[in-house]
């Protein structure tokens, strides 16, 4: 009875008291301790606590207390969103030690609705990367396929919900990490509009582009958990308050008036087979509800992934300075280099050093890579040419989709040209690996809002087939059209 | 376009970065970084002359607030910081006694 529950359902089970939060709490936890040994979707449990938050409501509903759609409910959150006292590594060495001295704002936002925060998410080292081998600590698999990846940098989030091991998750997405392991895993991602949500508490990558979203079973999820993480905070001062409509009730006749928009550059070839027939599937499906599509033209698409990686490393340069191996971690590495008496002839005499150690020994590969590229980009000689390039194409891209957006309400497009690939597949290949951001990273440089949904559920998928998922763009802070259309094929067709 | 990069410039690089590389890493990312920036050769003959760069993911200006006091999680930083002692932060010594 509690297992593959939604939020939904959870909420009606639990006011009918089908079961007890608790009970629920812990079905959970000991599915995890079987699963999550081969999956390794998680890095941190929250056992303890969320037990004990799970335990006092039950008691609180015992006393005829009201419960919101959320209490209760067992979330997963990627480990580099903070909640106060549990590890937040961002799956880095150098970040292992660390425990979080406050709340997100999404994770403040959250726990006043009471719902329980089980566990902290595996994910590429600062949410760089599209497959979760990034991790410093273990890989992650993806549960329709052991041996292929989730996905990434969101991957563990995806895995967790895929494989029932959580109701629901947050990641994070900068150029495609909610929608692309959402994608691969066969579940539903949503990366709201840039200054929908509070980055407060997310461990920065590029804060132009960084975004918290939900990772769900449901469209109808998505939409309740968005809800409940969007809005103003005086602590970022990028969010935005918004007035969003009523998506959940949004009439099919309302919803029907909408245009779809398929942009030509996104069809044009490197689709897999697999992902270009499921797509063509969904645009017939649509087609049947009568629902109007326009062929539209983003001609500066070819430039997002050159404009991604180079705007995307400068802000990563920037924003990973501050772990210089000192606040953040145990100084494990520097006292070992010191005698008792700290008169040992390996000390380290002066600041820089412990930088140049910490940070090189702290940081991998991938980490590195970017940062000496972002580096690179901002650095005298080469800024004009890199950086500012490439802000100057981001203008483009931008342009070509608010061009877009005056003939159409929505685009429809795939998410990832292909479908999980193997594990070590793209881990030598780092462009390889970048391409897989093709769709995805230029709704980031943007702002704009999208979501990947399963062109059709897991339990309809072949031996062997894997999960697909279609991408919905909206303008901006138009969250309620990508959702209340999604919601609409959900219903209809899954 | 012969590649911009050198093992100098990697060098150069990870010392503004503050970043130790060992010489295995220090070629990897030199070929790498060579790949990418290649690939990226195409945005270089895209005529951007007459745009204004975007910079930031938003078009919120003078995003002011009232300069309120408000509760702090002061001391916090201390408590969770991996070794401390009255108050103060322990870090390792980094001056010459």
């Amino acid at each position: 009875m509690t297992e593959n529950l939604t939020i939904k359902k959870f909420h009606d089970g639990l006011a009918k008291k089908k079961f007890s939060a608790i009970e629920v709490a812990k079905d959970y936890f000991s599915r995890i301790k079987s699963a999550d040994g081969k999956l390794g979707a998680y890095l941190s449990l929250n056992e303890e606590r969320a037990l004990a938050d799970a335990e006092a409501l039950d008691f609180a509903i015992g006393e005829g207390e009201n419960i919101g759609l959320l209490a209760g409910v067992p979330l997963a959150v990627k480990d580099n969103i903070l909640i106060k006292g549990l590890p937040a590594t961002a799956a880095s060495k150098i970040l292992e030690y660390y425990r979080a001295s406050y709340d997100a704002e999404v994770v403040r936002k959250l726990r006043n609705e009471h719902a329980i925060f089980i566990g902290k998410t595996n994910m590429d080292e600062f949410a760089m990367g599209a497959s979760t081998e990034n991790s410093a600590f273990k890989i992650a698999r993806n549960p329709h396929d052991h041996t292929r990846v989730p996905g990434g940098s969101s991957g563990g989030s995806a895995a967790a919900v895929a494989a029932d091991l959580a109701i629901a998750a947050l990641g994070s997405d900068t150029g495609g990490s909610i929608r692309q392991p959402a994608s691969f895993c066969g579940v539903v991602g949503l990366k709201p509009t840039y200054g929908a949500v509070s980055r407060s508490g997310l461990i920065a990558m590029a804060s132009s582009m960084d975004q918290i979203g939900p990772i769900t079973k449901t469209v109808e999820d998505a939409a309740i958990l968005f809800r409940a993480i969007t809005g103003k905070d005086r602590l970022d001062a990028t969010s935005a308050e918004t007035e969003f409509e009523d998506f959940e009730n949004t009439s099919p006749e309302t919803l029907r008036a909408l245009t779809i928009g398929l942009p030509g550059e996104y069809f044009a070839g490197g689709l897999s087979k697999e992902v270009s027939s499921e797509i063509e599937r969904v645009i017939e499906k649509f087609k049947a509800l009568k629902f109007m599509f326009k062929k539209i033209s983003l001609p500066h698409a070819k430039y997002a992934i050159p404009c991604y990686y180079l705007s995307m490393p400068a802000e990563v340069s920037s924003n990973l300075a501050r772990f210089e191996g000192i606040r953040y971690g145990r100084n494990e590495n520097l006292k070992s280099q010191t005698s008792p008496n700290g008169h040992s002839s390996g000390r380290i005499s002066n600041l820089q050093e412990i930088y140049f150690k910490q940070r090189g020994a702290g940081f991998g590969p991938e980490v590195k890579r970017r940062i000496i590229l972002g580096t690179f980009v901002l650095s005298s000689g080469y800024y004009d040419a890199y950086y500012e390039k490439a802000q100057r194409a981001r203008m483009l891209i931008k342009q070509d989709f608010d061009e877009a957006f005056a003939d159409v309400d929505v685009i429809l497009s795939p998410v990832a040209p292909t479908t999980a690939f193997k594990i070590g597949e793209k881990i030598d290949d780092p462009l390889a690996m970048y391409l897989s951001d093709v769709f995805t990273g230029s709704v980031n440089l943007a702002g704009l809002p999208a979501i990947s949904i399963p062109t059709k559920p897991s339990s309809a998928l072949a031996t062997k087939e894997l999960p697909v998922g279609f991408q919905l763009i909206g303008k901006h802070f138009r969250e309620a059209d990508i959702l209340g259309l999604g919601k609409l094929y959900e219903r209809t067709f899954l | 376009m012969q590649s911009l990069i050198t093992k100098e410039t990697i060098r150069h690089l990870a010392k503004l970065a503050r970043l130790e590389l060992t010489t295995a890493e220090e070629e990897k990312i030199l070929a790498d970084l060579s790949k990418i920036l290649a690939y990226f050769e195409e945005l270089r003959a895209l005529d951007t002359s007459a745009v204004v760069p975007m910079t930031g993911g938003t078009h919120l200006k003078d995003a002011f607030r009232d300069d309120e006091p408000l509760e702090t999680n002061r001391g916090e930083g201390v408590d969770i910081f991996p070794e401390s002692e009255s108050g103060l932060l322990k870090i390792p010594p980094v001056f010459e006694p």
